[in-house]
């Protein structure tokens, strides 16, 4: 695959204080499509269908909305919190828009086991295989969805 | 010999790029320069004299017309609405997921993707002229919970005149990776009389610009940019009862109110019930305050409810989701007689669930009034 001139403007709106004030690259300077290769070769290893992953976050979310920006426990072994906080995100794809929404996924029984899920992560994650770079804070890292999510 | 022509490439490579440098600094200032530009605003009710050539937003600010703008001209809120009456060229593909249909036809515009190259007439809501920017130093900075911080300026250069319920838009300088100032939005916490001073509650948003600078960077003493005030959630002068819903940092708009109040005597002109919901006690937050309103007030009613109370917590109040409990108080004990007004603050999520259960106790959509995002 190729840094398409998307892909090269995408990896510009990724970088820190662009959109968002970490940037969606964390500590990594690869290209983002040997991140996404790096990603699909791992979930692939791992088993995981990102329309599954995507899925599961999915309804985890929904079921986290109840709490009403609140925390809340959903199917008795995930805390859930959904924040939406005033405005807007664009994607670093310009390919749309996307409400802040943010859900931080913890596991009932071990806190520390956490995913933090934006509305836009969740696109990058659906659309593109873009997991975000290590040290992102929104990475959807595969083993992390495993551990987080029962996948 | 070899030498040379190893140096000839670099050299005429580096002449050539600064030729071209210089041609696209020429061309920029001949074809970018628009000289002065005239803005008409509400059919000559203010007119401007303006160097063009930079966005409408922008501009505007600069002669102390500050249009709303959560995002501070980034493109990503969509609240800087300004109607063009000119020929600006047509909607650009940045402004038309922020706008309906009928907007579009209106030629209603975001005034931060419309440049200004020629004169134009506009029209925006008078209450704008009253918006002004602020020097805010921090005086004070605090936790009230794990995830929110109260944090309380004064104002250097003027006094503010707001209504109880408006927002604040304020801007945070560059910090770290961040290369320019952003701005986001916070409904203010102060009461209007304290016109000197701003206090705004702020909760953490994960990977937000200026959350993320508040919480981790801001410190007593630290001067910001703050412009006020926006915004049409403010309590409506009537006798009806008050149905007031909360969470989080959704309370500030609220004890701005609820002292704004206690200040000017209307604490017992009418029935208020708030109602603040949260997961466990260490997300509540001004419970003593609150509880002593109600001990002193006896039209005031405070109802704290947790949805997910730990056994240390030890909670006797009220359990379940907000909407719950609103569902039992507005069925059970609000009395039905009197009228009632909705005033909500919080995420569409939680606004959209109160509104609903308001709305099966017949409370009238358009006496319930919000503000989104808190």
């Amino acid at each position: 695959m190729w840094m398409t001139p998307e892909f090269r403007k995408a990896q510009e709106n990724m970088q820190p204080g662009v959109i968002t004030a970490d940037g969606f690259l964390g500590d990594e300077t690869r290209p983002i499509i040997e991140i996404i290769s790096a990603d699909e070769e791992r979930m692939a290893q791992l088993g995981i269908e990102f329309e599954e992953a995507a899925a599961r976050m999915r309804r985890v979310i929904d079921e986290g909305r109840k709490g009403l920006g609140e925390p809340i426990t959903v199917d008795g072994k995930w805390v859930v919190r959904v924040d939406e906080a005033r405005g807007f995100l664009a994607s670093p794809f310009e390919d749309g828009i996307f409400r802040k929404v943010n859900a931080v996924v913890s596991r009932k029984e071990d806190p520390e086991r956490q995913l933090l899920v934006s509305e836009l992560s969740l696109h990058l994650f659906e659309k593109y295989h873009f997991c975000q770079g290590k040290g992102s804070p929104f990475r959807l890292d595969p083993d992390r969805l495993r551990q987080v999510l029962d996948l | 010999m070899e030498l040379a022509t190893v140096l000839v490439a670099p050299v005429a490579l580096s002449a050539i790029s600064a030729a071209l440098a210089v041609l696209i600094s020429v061309t920029d200032k001949i074809v970018n320069n628009y000289g002065e530009v005239a803005i008409d605003i509400n059919n000559g009710s203010r007119s401007l004299k303006v160097t063009g050539g930079t966005n409408m937003l922008v501009t505007l600010a600069e002669s102390a017309i500050f249009v709303p703008s959560a995002c501070g001209g980034r493109g990503s809120c969509g609240e800087c609405k300004v109607k063009v009456n000119s020929d600006v060229g047509p909607h650009l593909p940045t402004e038309i997921p922020y706008l309906t249909n009928e907007q579009l036809e209106e030629n209603i515009r975001l005034s931060c993707q419309v440049k200004l190259k020629s004169d134009v007439d506009i029209e925006i809501p008078e209450y704008l002229f009253k918006i002004q920017q602020y020097q805010g130093v921090v005086e004070r900075i605090r936790d009230v919970t794990h995830d929110i911080k109260e944090v309380y300026f004064k104002l250097t250069d003027g006094e503010v005149d707001f209504k109880a319920g408006q927002y604040g838009q304020i801007e945070v300088p560059p910090y770290g990776k961040v290369k320019g100032p952003t701005q986001r939005a916070y409904s203010m916490s102060s009461v209007p009389g304290d016109s000197n001073h701003l206090e705004f509650l702020i909760r953490l948003v994960p990977g937000g610009i200026v959350t993320t600078y508040v919480h981790e960077h801001l410190q007593e003493g630290h001067k910001m940019k703050i412009i006020a005030p926006f915004g049409d959630f403010y309590v409506r002068d009537t006798d009806a009862q008050m149905i007031c819903v909360a969470g989080g940092s959704g309370m500030a708009p609220f004890k701005s109110i609820f002292y704004d109040f206690v200040g000017n005597g209307m604490m017992d002109k009418r029935d208020i019930w708030y109602f603040f919901g949260a997961r466990t006690k260490k997300d509540l937050f001004y419970l003593d305050e609150l509880n002593e309103l109600q001990e002193k007030y006896e039209r005031f009613h405070f109802i704290p409810a947790l949805s997910e109370p730990e056994e240390s917590d030890k909670w006797e109040g009220a359990t379940g989701l907000i909407t719950e409990v609103l569902d039992g108080y507005l069925r059970d004990t609000i009395p039905t007689s009197i009228a009632k007004e909705g005033y909500l603050c919080g995420s569409p999520g939680m606004l959209d669930a109160c509104m609903a259960v308001m709305r099966s106790h017949d409370m009238a959509e358009d006496k319930i009034y919000f503000d989104k995002f808190a």
